[in-house]
């Protein structure tokens, strides 16, 4: 049943971001004052989307372990937790590779993108926390404390383009109240967003899957010790 | 605009590399340690 979820969820998302990435460069004006580079912003956005939501639900599915103390909620949220920051990475990259085009400098040590990058390393740390501690609980119970305390900074990011004046840009999206682009030119945002959302869990289920490979081999190998 | 692109990709192909390479050594060492329990002389 998983299988063919994950290949359904898979053709899906193929056959929507192809019919999007043909509209992104064959449907849409460049734009008038950065030209054909604004296209990144259609994956740049969906992308970072992706991260900060997949940090703070990780984020609730740690405190679900914290209260519970089910490792099941662990698992998940060190898989959402991994992916998205896959997609932060992402973000990172198209963000500084726009920012040379436009502002003529690979990086800027403002709010949005110093914050951002801080998130980065945490939740970098957040992964190699998890190799480093073999002890399943305690584990879940540092990495559940990291995971807060970086959602509350990926909160801080989210909100900083509002909150300080930012050399990066202010909200372009209609849902925070921008409306810095045509409608027209919004609807793929949303359109690589699913796709992209798709994508993550897919990624989401696989790594599931390999968490339960990891227990399983944990419970063996402790039954192998106790022979 | 292509390097965006490009970089985005990359780094989703990277992990889906490592992501699958994951998977192959977790599978193998399942088989191992199945092994060892159900032959524990071996």
């Amino acid at each position: 049943m998983r299988e063919k979820i994950i290949i359904g969820l898979a053709i899906f998302a193929a056959g929507l971001l192809a019919w999007n990435m043909n509209t992104i460069f064959t449907g849409l004006p460049d734009e008038l004052n950065q030209g054909a580079i604004y296209r990144i912003i259609y994956f740049h956005v969906p992308a970072n989307i992706l991260g900060m939501l997949g940090f703070g639900l990780g984020m609730f599915l740690s405190i679900g372990y914290l209260v519970t103390k089910d490792l099941r909620y662990d698992a998940l949220a060190a898989s959402v937790t991994e992916v998205a920051l896959v997609y932060a990475s992402i973000g990172l990259a198209t963000g500084s590779i726009w920012a040379r085009i436009i502002w003529g400098v690979w990086w800027a040590w403002d709010v949005r993108l110093t914050s951002w990058l801080v998130c980065w390393l945490i939740f970098g740390g957040y992964l190699m926390l998890r190799r480093a501690v073999d002890e399943p609980n305690q584990r879940a119970r540092f990495a559940a404390v990291v995971s807060v305390l970086g959602s509350v900074n990926a909160y801080i990011s989210y909100k900083s383009i509002e909150w300080w004046n930012t050399q990066h840009p202010q909200p372009v999206l209609s849902i925070r109240n921008g409306g810095g682009m045509a409608a027209g030119m919004e609807a793929p945002i949303w359109w690589n967003l699913l796709a992209l959302a798709c994508f993550s869990t897919i990624l989401v289920m696989v790594r599931m899957r390999q968490e339960s490979f990891a227990r399983e081999i944990d419970t063996l190998r402790r039954m192998a010790h106790a022979q | 605009m292509l390097l965006g692109l490009g970089a985005a990709w990359l780094i989703m192909f990277i992990y889906v590399i490592l992501i699958t390479l994951r998977e192959r050594k977790l599978r193998k060492e399942l088989d191992r340690v199945r092994r060892m329990v159900e032959h524990p002389q071996k």
